[in-house]
């Protein structure tokens, strides 16, 4: 799915949803600044921000978006040693912010 | 109502719809934490939406020309905006995006070179228009990919065609009289295209500067000009010197330093401690 897709569906959205953004990133990180991920109560809806475990914090943490918490950024750490064979070996750090990308279908505002 | 990513992106689709460009900001960090998440974006003059505080909002404005070089058409980066509360002097961390129409490749001259460096600029994400006076080689036919493909006149070959920084035309007429009419035209715009190429011969290419600096261009003028366009990867056909032209137009966006990575990098020889043992 292309960038221009996730920004049609991002547009579009019919139900809650929190919209992760890669807003910075340093050394070697799958996705770079400006990759997104649209991220529903039942998991990710489209787009990516890297896959693998770095994705799997962004969804975890956007879960508290669902109970009312506030828009943050993640600190995704991909520098695990590359000896260790975890998939977090690409050698970058990147930070995802997290926000509800349509704040008017969340029922509790 | 505060503005939300998703009425944002609404906003951003409409605006490549007509071609416009717009640059979006969301506030990441900030010692207010209400300000987390406050959006705003600017098309020309007009702009929605607040990051919280009026004085932020004008420190951003301010700076997005210089953030995003007029020739880039898509960029997203996040930078710390100090700007003055009352008294007091704060910082928040910006996210900022912005989104223009498709970058351009307007090809001079629908020979056998324009057929694969279409393909490629197409391939690349571009807008493609192909030019040339002969009917028989600008047809639509013989460019699937392109975007345009215009008969034109060498006597004002960009006519219908307005050019301005974030546009890459490249030269690859017939005749050498051609490609230099296009350049003086191309050189003696307000706002020429960010990317000029030219292809040619050592020759071509010096006669060609000889005949700009009797018309008045300085050497800056000329060193605009790439000529000859394209890396030097020793290609000879068609496809492949459309290939060094590609690659010289995404080293020109991207930066990078157009040698092999793998004498870039290194790595045996950095981490292994041999000459490539």
């Amino acid at each position: 799915m292309d960038e221009k897709e996730v920004m049609a569906l991002l547009a579009n959205l019919e139900e809650p949803a929190v919209l992760a953004t890669i807003v910075s990133a340093k050394g070697s990180t799958p996705r770079k600044t400006g990759a997104r991920m649209l991220i529903g109560r039942d998991g990710v809806i489209a787009g990516t921000v890297g896959g693998g475990c770095g994705e799997g914090e962004v969804i975890t943490a956007a879960q508290d978006l669902f109970d009312g918490g506030p828009p943050t950024t993640v600190r995704v750490d991909l520098t695990d040693d590359f000896t260790s064979w975890s998939p977090a070996v690409c050698g970058g750090i990147m930070n995802v912010f997290i926000e509800r990308a349509n704040p008017d279908l969340f029922g509790d505002v | 109502m505060k503005l939300s990513a998703a009425r944002v992106a609404a906003r951003v689709l409409e605006a490549l719809e007509m071609g416009e460009r717009i640059y979006t900001a969301v506030v990441v960090d900030s010692a207010d934490r209400s300000m987390i998440g406050r959006r705003w974006w600017l098309s020309g003059r007009r702009s929605r939406g607040t990051l919280g505080d009026p004085a932020l909002d004008a420190a951003v404005a301010g700076a997005v020309p210089s953030l995003f070089p007029p020739r880039e058409s898509r960029g997203a980066l996040s930078r710390d905006f100090e700007y003055r509360d009352g008294e007091r002097a704060v910082t928040a961390r910006v996210y900022l995006e912005l989104h223009g129409p498709p970058a351009r490749m307007v090809i001079v001259g629908a020979g056998h070179i324009a057929i694969p460096l279409a393909r490629m600029g197409s391939m690349l994400g571009m807008r493609v228009e192909v030019l040339d006076d002969r009917p028989e080689f600008a047809s639509a036919d013989r460019f699937p990919d392109a975007d345009a493909v215009r008969v034109i006149d060498f006597r004002d070959p960009f006519a219908a065609t307005a050019l301005g920084p974030s546009d890459h035309v490249i030269l690859v007429t017939r005749g050498h009289s051609f490609d230099y009419e296009c350049l003086v035209r191309l050189l003696r715009m307000e706002a020429p295209p960010g990317y000029i190429g030219m292809i040619g011969s050592r020759r071509r290419v010096r006669a060609t500067h000889e005949q700009l600096a009797r018309e008045g261009f300085t050497t800056e003028d000329m060193g605009r000009v790439r000529a000859p366009v394209g890396l030097d990867l020793g290609g000879q056909t068609p496809a492949e010197i459309a290939v060094s032209v590609a690659a010289e137009i995404i080293l020109f966006h991207a930066g990078g330093t157009g040698v092999p990575l793998v004498e870039k990098e290194r790595v045996v020889e950095r981490f292994f401690g041999g000459e490539g043992a």
